[in-house]
C-alpha cells in the first residue's frame, strides 16, 4: 500500500457487523446491508465498489452518522460514532449544492456554521476553490455551472470543513465519460496533495482501479454484504489502460459474477 | 488547470446571422406584434359591424374615453384617484394577508402541532370562494373601506399560505443532511435550507394572491363603492357606456400588471439565484 511512512498504519474507521433494515411503505421490511465489517486505515483511499441498489449509500450514511445501524457499530479513531460531525466530510451522489448560495458561499458554509471569522473563512474557501480549479467562478450560482464543476464545488465544500475522513458517494455518477475520467485524475491529484482518509463509493470498476489503495466489493442484491477485497498496489499517477491495472481488472471480474 | 475548465463552461454567446425572410417570420417579437395587431383589427371589425349591437365599443373610442377621463373629474375623482382607490385597497389587503399567511404557512410546515391546529380550520375555509364573503363583510363592516380590504385579505390569504406550506414541504430532504454533515444545527437547517429553498414557492404564491386580490377588489367595488376602477365599470354599465366598461377593464389589467411587475422585481432582488423563467 502507498503509505507515506514505513510505520504501522493507524486504524481510522472500524465498522463492526453493521446491519440496517428499512421499513418501507406498507410496513415492508427491506434489509439493506447485513453484517458489514470494514477497517479503514488512516490516509487510505478505500473504494467501495458494487452495482446499483446494494446499500452503498446506506453504508456511507451510517459512517457519516446520518443513519443509525440496527446492529453493530462504527468507530472513528476508536470512538463510537453517534451522529454526523465535521470530522467527516461528505460529497453527495447528486451534488446537493445550495442553489441560493454562490460557489464561495457554498464552500464557506461549514466554516460559517462553526463561526469561523469571515476573513479566515474567505482565505480557506479560496484555497479549496483554487484546489478544485474553480478560480474565477467564486460568484457564480450553481445553475450557471456544468455538472463536473458542480461536483468540484461539492468536493471543495467538504474539504474546506477540514474533515479527517472524506466520504464520496458516487460523485461522478452523473457525468459523461470524458469529464468523469478527468475528475478521477483530479481526485487522485487532490488526494495526494492533501492526504485524507477517503471512502469512495462507485459502481464502476475502472474508476475503482484508478483511484483505490484497496477495493471492497459489495454483493449485488439486498441485503448488501462485503464480498471480497483487493489491494491495488500500483504506482500513481495511474493509467486507465496500463497492463498491470488491466491484469488486476481481469482477476477481479473473473472472480465475480457481477457485471461492474 | 483553468484552461481545462474552460470547455466545461456553458457558452452563452449568440451567433449573429443575416436577416433572412424566414428569420423575420419566425422572430418571437414579430409574432407577438402580429398577434396583437390581428386581435385589435378583429375587435375593431366586430365592433364596427355591430355584431354585439352597441355593447362593444371600438378600440379607438375606448382609448378616447380613457384620455377624456384623465382630463375631467368623474364622480368627484380624477382617473388617477380611481386607479389609486383600487390599488390602495389591493395593496393593503394583499400586504396584511401576506404578512400573516406566509409565516403561518412556513410554521405549519415546520411544526406538526401548529399544523394540527391550523390545518382543519384552513381546510374548512379554503374551498369557500372569497367573493362569497362580500355580503357578510358589508353586514359586519358596513360599506366603507374595511369591508373591501377584508374581502381582499380573505382572498389573498389562501394562495399565500398554501404555497409557503408546500414550498417547505417540497424541499429536498438530503439538503438537510448536508447541513448536518457540515456540523449545523436544526436552526441552521431552517435558516440555510428551509427558508431560502421555499422562497420561489412563496413568491409564486404572492403572485397568485395578487391576482386574486384584484378579482376581489373588483367584486367589492361592483357591489358598492363611490370610487375605484370597479366603480367606473359599474357606472359604465348603469349608464350604458361600453367605452367606460371596456376602459375600466383595460385599466384594471394595466394596474394589476404593474403591481405584479413590482412583486417580480422584489423577487429578483431577494432571489438572485433564481433562473429567470419566461412569463406566459
Ligand atoms: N431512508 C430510506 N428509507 C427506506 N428505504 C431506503 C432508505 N434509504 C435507502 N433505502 C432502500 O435501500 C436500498 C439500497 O439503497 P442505497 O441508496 O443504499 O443503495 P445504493 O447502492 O447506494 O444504490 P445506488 O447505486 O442506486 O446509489 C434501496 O432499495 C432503497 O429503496
Ligand atoms: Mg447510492
Amino acid at each position: 500500500m502507498n503509505y507515506e511512512c514505513g510505520c504501522d498504519p493507524k486504524l481510522k474507521i472500524h465498522c463492526d457487523n453493521v446491519s440496517k433494515t428499512f421499513i418501507q411503505k406498507g410496513n415492508q421490511e427491506v434489509p439493506v446491508i447485513r453484517n458489514v465489517s470494514l477497517d479503514v486505515m488512516e490516509n487510505e483511499f478505500l473504494v467501495v465498489c458494487g452495482p446499483g441498489q446494494c446499500g452503498k449509500s446506506t453504508l456511507l450514511k451510517i459512517i457519516a452518522g446520518l443513519e443509525i445501524p440496527d446492529t453493530g457499530f462504527v468507530t472513528l479513531d476508536g470512538q463510537p460514532i453517534t451522529g454526523p460531525g465535521p470530522d467527516r466530510g461528505m460529497v453527495f451522489q447528486s451534488y446537493m449544492l445550495f442553489a441560493w448560495k454562490t460557489v464561495r458561499d457554498n464552500v464557506e458554509l461549514g466554516l460559517k456554521l462553526r463561526n469561523v471569522p469571515a476573513n479566515e473563512r474567505h482565505e480557506i474557501a479560496q484555497h479549496y476553490i483554487d484546489m478544485v480549479g474553480l478560480q474565477g467562478f467564486e460568484n457564480h450560482y450553481p445553475h450557471q455551472l456544468s455538472g463536473g464543476m458542480k461536483q468540484r464545488v461539492g468536493i471543495a465544500r467538504a474539504y474546506a470543513n477540514a474533515p479527517t475522513v472524506m466520504l464520496l458517494d458516487e460523485p461522478f455518477g452523473q457525468l459523461d465519460a470524458q469529464t468523469r475520467m478527468f475528475m478521477q485524475k483530479e481526485t487522485a491529484r487532490i488526494w495526494e496533495q492533501e492526504k485524507r482518509t477517503v471512502i469512495f463509493v462507485t459502481n464502476n470498476i475502472d474508476e475503482a482501479l484508478f483511484l483505490a489503495d484497496r477495493i471492497v466489493l459489495m454483493e449485488g442484491k439486498l441485503p448488501g454484504t462485503v464480498k471480497t477485497e483487493y489491494v491495488v498496489d500500483l504506482p500513481r499517477p495511474r493509467d486507465h489502460i496500463s497492463e498491470a491495472l488491466l491484469k488486476l481488472r481481469k482477476e477481479i471480474t473473473d472472480n465475480t459474477e457481477l457485471v461492474l | 488547470m483553468s484552461n481545462n475548465i474552460a470547455n466545461e463552461t456553458i457558452d452563452h454567446s449568440r451567433n449573429k446571422e443575416a436577416w433572412t425572410l424566414k428569420r423575420v417570420l419566425t422572430n418571437t417579437y414579430f409574432l407577438n406584434v402580429v398577434s396583437l395587431v390581428l386581435f385589435f383589427l378583429l375587435w375593431d371589425y366586430v365592433a364596427k359591424e355591430r355584431i354585439f349591437h352597441d355593447s362593444l365599443a371600438r378600440p379607438l373610442d375606448v382609448l378616447n374615453q380613457i384620455i377624456t377621463l384623465v382630463s375631467i373629474k368623474y364622480a368627484g375623482s380624477t382617473l388617477w384617484g380611481h386607479i389609486w382607490a383600487s390599488t390602495q385597497r389591493v395593496l393593503i389587503g394583499f400586504f396584511i394577508a401576506a404578512v400573516i399567511a406566509v409565516p403561518l404557512g412556513l410554521f405549519m410546515a415546520l411544526n406538526s402541532y401548529v399544523n394540527a391546529i391550523v390545518k382543519p380550520l384552513f381546510d374548512l375555509f379554503k374551498p369557500m370562494p372569497p367573493i362569497a364573503w362580500v355580503t357578510i363583510a358589508v353586514l359586519w363592516f358596513g360599506i366603507g373601506e374595511t369591508s373591501k380590504v377584508f374581502i381582499i385579505v380573505i382572498g389573498s390569504f389562501v394562495p399565500c399560505l398554501l404555497n409557503a406550506y408546500n414550498g417547505v414541504r417540497l424541499v429536498e430532504p438530503e439538503l438537510y443532511d448536508v447541513i448536518r454533515v457540515l456540523g449545523g444545527s436544526r436552526r441552521d437547517q431552517i435558516f440555510h435550507v428551509c427558508f431560502p429553498a421555499s422562497f420561489p414557492a412563496v413568491f409564486a404564491g404572492l403572485q397568485i394572491s395578487l391576482s386574486v386580490a384584484w378579482t376581489c377588489v373588483l367584486a367589492a367595488e361592483l357591489t358598492n363603492s363611490r370610487a375605484g376602477l370597479g366603480f367606473l365599470i359599474k357606472r359604465g354599465m348603469d349608464t350604458h357606456k361600453p367605452t367606460l366598461v371596456l376602459g375600466g377593464m383595460l385599466l384594471i389589467a394595466a394596474a394589476a400588471w404593474l403591481t405584479s411587475q413590482g412583486v417580480g422585481i422584489l423577487e429578483k432582488k431577494l432571489c438572485p439565484w433564481k433562473r429567470s423563467i419566461e412569463n406566459l
